[in-house]
């Protein structure tokens, strides 16, 4: 069993949970292999996905993995509902909780809203993205992706790359990949790093990363967001933090490229990269990281409500 | 004359300064297909197509560094171009110019960085270009600095233009420390400088013309020291023009940050009271002030506070200038005045050495911009300028080789006359 | 834990395993269409010795596979958890006499559970099901086809297992738990 019922942030998991939910991830992933992808464990659990964003990838992944344990899933987005209407967070849990629901799990825009969230309500609370802050699920999934090709965390060198200030994704995952004992770099930008960076290993150029590193972590970088407003151009992103297929074949045997996804091909990785095939497409575990954050999800399900 | 007449020249019995090894000396120097060969007392050269230069009586000094130049190419090409900017630089002694990104188009994209270092082959003198801050100078969207700094740009500047969004600024400085070029930081104040015309101070009250105050500049000033202490990017203050400017920048300094900066000669060598005659050659940005901050910025380069001399040279049309004061365009001609008013103020007025001088318009410029000029070094291509220091004369406008004649100093006496340029390599100018 | 009785030793229970693969041939008039389904943790390598035991009196090869029943299992939610182990049946089950092998049968439970994970796999001709003790005390209707040894128990006492493969030797004792 897990040490807190919620998960609410990377940091805050202990290193036991963390290798409870990897070593149970694996039965999991079994399951997810089977004709018939169910078992009956979490039956006549409610769980509901309560997404302030939208989302498609992560939304699907946490209904499947309820699905596959014959738990009750129910999407809630309050983009369509009374939410839009003035209906205030608090009132949209309320509303919620006297449907007795077992589990939630939640993203929302706003940073720390979560945590809000959790501390209101007295069940299980699972953070699914909030804000810039955590994205706890997507890390341990990232982990296990880790362990499945590696085998260990213990030295392996990863560099995570584009705007870093920005991203919860890539503040879960140094959270994680440090406490794993992961040397991890961060490439980026000055305009997408704290201001004072003294506390982290730190480069501006792929290029001074690409031949050392074990696993190349690519970001998401959308240019319409306000807050990205200072980045020059797509073709200044290509040429100093893009993953092309030059960049590609420096890569050292064994390496391996992640991305949380959706990848903006031609932004952050071209698509000769995204589309090529052959030894080179075996670095690229973008889809397996997929795969593995279902079977993630129903270990993390099954430790918190089983 | 033919290529090999201007690739081997023998200059004769100059008194050689060399501002790097801080030496004065008097010899020969030989240049042999366009490299400094020899360097030495009586050099017995010989050869069919050799020129010789008398050099008796005059000063050697490497080629000028002018880090602050305006040359209209492309899009102001009546002005002045690229071609017709490096003769008038050869003229004045000056064998490389750093040109600032105003142009039309800006020189914003890496496309512009290689067409001026692509016209900077062909021309009299080495060009090599400024890029902007930001797009299209409009002080909102960064440029692609890495790509620019990649194509060649030495440095980065929205020279004519100031950044106001403060926290623009600050990422710019930021960005900037990722490539190690500095920051050519046109200081204004927008909102302050307002539609002023002249310095705000007793003359424009008499003369009835809406004012810039010394705040203008001072304002930026501090706030770019304070962003700069944080960011800890290379910041080069250009034209200088005020007493608050010189303080803040010396104490700054003293404090550790990297901070340069330059003055033109036309804020050395005039104040205000000038302005009485309502020459439009003297309306400049920023303005011509008062001669207590004149006399402040003298002080500062005395005192070392002040690291270049830099022209600012800013050709108009005569359309442009022959007008009211108030439609009058800002800007000054300097290319061909850089040494000499400089040396008249400076060096015959004011007593500074000529080693001193000299220093400010070649070895510390080339620091600043991180280039390799302003050296007189035996083995490397040939810079040079050759120039009597005891002639005089008198500033006139058809003697201007550059496009545009809006220079502030016509009518002036001056001494310090270019006898000969040698760019690159080859004897580009010499005096007839 | 107070041992209190020595029930089998290596001699006996190498006895019953051989006994029960010659009832299982007899019963299924030979080895065709026989696949074993060893539960997690001590039936798998029962399994596997009944299975290698056919293998070796018939000298065809027999398929034998691991099962977890964690998930399936009916007190989710009121019992500290061990981690699942893995589960692995890698044939086809349909249409195949299913010998499903676990070391102890006590409540019923656990067969139960086996019985749900089983049927998501596949429709097989038939279930049979080799205990290698039987303790008493069904709390479901589920009885074994295949009895190593029946043991009447009282609720206080718990059959301890142990085998080569998983503790390094084979014996099964009564222990008072304490």
């Amino acid at each position: 069993m897990l040490s807190k019922k919620s998960i609410l942030d990377a940091n805050s998991l202990s290193l036991e949970d963390i290798k409870l939910i990897l070593s149970n991830a694996d039965s999991f992933l079994e399951i997810s292999r089977r004709d018939v992808k169910k078992v009956p464990t979490l039956r006549g659990k409610t769980v509901i996905n309560l997404f302030f964003e939208p989302s498609t990838r992560t939304r699907t992944s946490f209904e499947i993995a309820a699905k596959r344990l014959s738990a009750d899933i129910i999407n809630f987005s309050p983009l369509d509902s009374s939410l839009k209407k003035g209906e205030s967070i608090i009132d949209t849990i309320k509303t919620i909780l006297s449907m007795k629901v077992d589990l939630i799990v939640i993203r929302h825009s706003d940073s720390g809203t979560v945590r809000m969230v959790d501390g209101f309500v007295n069940i299980p609370v699972i953070n699914a993205g909030d804000g810039k802050h955590q994205h706890p699920t997507q890390a341990l999934l990232d982990l296990y992706t880790i362990k499945k090709r590696f085998g260990k965390f213990e030295g392996l060198k990863a560099a995570i790359v584009g705007d870093f200030l920005n991203s919860r994704v890539a503040r879960s995952n140094m959270n994680l990949f440090e406490k794993m004992g992961m040397d991890v770099t961060v490439v980026s930008p000055t305009m997408f790093l704290p201001e004072d960076f003294s506390g982290m290993k730190v480069k501006h150029c792929i290029d001074d990363v690409i031949e050392d590193a074990d696993i190349i972590y690519i970001l998401r970088m959308q240019f319409e967001r306000q807050d990205r407003k200072f980045y020059p151009s797509v073709m200044e992103y290509n040429r100093f933090l893009g993953l092309d297929m030059e960049r590609l074949k420096r890569m050292k045997p064994g390496s391996i490229v992640m991305h949380p996804g959706p990848v903006n091909r031609g932004i952050e990785i071209t698509d000769e990269v995204m589309d090529t095939s052959g030894k080179l497409a075996e670095k690229i575990v973008i889809e397996e990281q997929v795969t593995f954050g279902v079977a993630v999800r129903m270990a993390i399900l099954y430790l918190i409500l089983g | 004359m033919n290529k090999n007449e201007r690739k081997n020249v023998l200059v004769k019995s100059g008194r050689i300064i060399d501002p790097e090894k801080g030496k004065e000396f008097i010899s020969d120097i030989y240049i042999k297909e366009g490299i400094l060969a020899e360097m030495r007392e009586n050099i017995k050269a010989k050869g069919k197509e050799l020129t010789e230069i008398d050099a008796k009586g005059c000063i050697v000094c490497p080629g000028f560094v002018d880090m602050h130049v305006h040359l209209r190419d492309p899009g102001f090409e009546d002005e002045e171009t690229i071609e017709s900017g490096a003769l008038s630089a050869v003229k004045g002694g000056i064998t490389t110019v750093a040109c600032m990104p105003n142009t039309n188009p800006p020189i914003d994209s890496e496309s512009m960085v290689k067409y001026i270092l692509e016209k900077s082959q062909r021309a009299a003198c080495k060009v090599l270009p400024v890029a902007a801050m930001t797009r299209g100078l409009k002080g909102t969207d960064i440029t692609d600095m890495g790509l620019l700094a990649e194509a060649g740009a030495v440095g980065f500047s929205d020279d004519g233009r100031c950044i106001s969004d403060s926290r623009l600024m600050y990422e710019v400085m930021r960005y900037s420390t990722q490539f190690g070029l500095p920051l050519v930081l046109h200081e204004e104040d927008c909102y302050v400088s307002g539609g002023g015309l002249v310095n705000e101070g007793c003359y424009s009250a008499m003369l009835g013309l809406d004012g810039i105050s010394s705040l203008s500049d001072d304002v930026i000033i501090a706030r770019d020291i304070i962003l700069a202490g944080r960011s800890r990017a290379k910041i080069h203050i250009t034209h200088v023009s005020t007493r608050g400017g010189v303080e803040m920048i010396k104490k700054a300094r003293e404090g550790g940050l990297d901070i340069t900066c330059d003055v033109t000669p036309h804020h050395l060598f005039f104040n205000d009271s000038y302005l009485a005659s309502f020459n439009t050659n003297l309306k400049v940005k920023p303005p011509i002030r008062s001669e207590e901050d004149r006399l402040a910025l003298i002080e500062g380069v005395k005192g070392g506070v002040i690291d270049a001399i830099a022209s600012d040279h800013a050709p108009h049309l005569d359309t442009e200038k022959n007008t009211t004061f108030r439609l009058a365009e800002f800007g000054t001609i300097g290319l061909e005045t850089l040494f000499s008013a400089a040396f008249s103020k400076l060096c015959r007025e004011e007593k500074i050495s000529l080693l001193k001088l000299i220093s400010l318009i070649t070895t510390s410029p080339a620091k600043i911009l991180g280039i390799d000029a302003g050296k007189i070094e035996v083995g490397k291509t040939a810079n040079i300028a050759v120039i009597d220091t005891e002639a005089e004369e008198e500033i006139k406008r058809e003697d201007f080789v550059s496009k545009s004649k809006n220079s502030a100093f016509i009518g002036q006496k001056l001494w310090g006359k270019v006898i000969c340029t040698i760019s690159g390599g080859e004897l580009v100018y010499i005096n007839k | 834990m107070i041992e209190k009785a020595h029930i089998l030793n290596e001699d006996d229970i190498d006895r019953v395993v051989r006994r029960i693969s010659h009832e299982i041939l007899e019963r299924n008039k030979g080895p065709e269409s026989l696949v074993f389904i060893g539960i997690q943790k001590r039936g798998v390598p029962l399994a596997d010795r009944i299975a290698k035991n056919i293998e070796k009196f018939e000298g065809t090869e027999i398929k034998a596979g691991k099962l977890d029943i964690t998930f399936y299992r009916d007190d989710i939610g009121h019992n500290i958890k061990p981690n699942a182990r893995i589960t692995d049946i890698s044939f086809d089950i349909e249409g195949k006499n299913v010998i499903l092998v676990d070391d102890v049968l006590y409540t019923g439970r656990t067969v139960r559970a086996a019985l749900d994970a089983i049927i998501d796999f596949g429709r097989p001709r038939s279930i049979q099901l080799v205990v290698l003790i039987d303790r008493g005390h069904r709390e479901l209707p589920i009885r074994a086809d295949y009895v190593g040894k029946n043991l009447p128990t009282s609720i206080t006492e718990s059959v301890e297992v142990k085998l080569k493969e998983t503790d390094g030797l084979d014996r099964v004792t009564v222990v008072e738990k304490g």
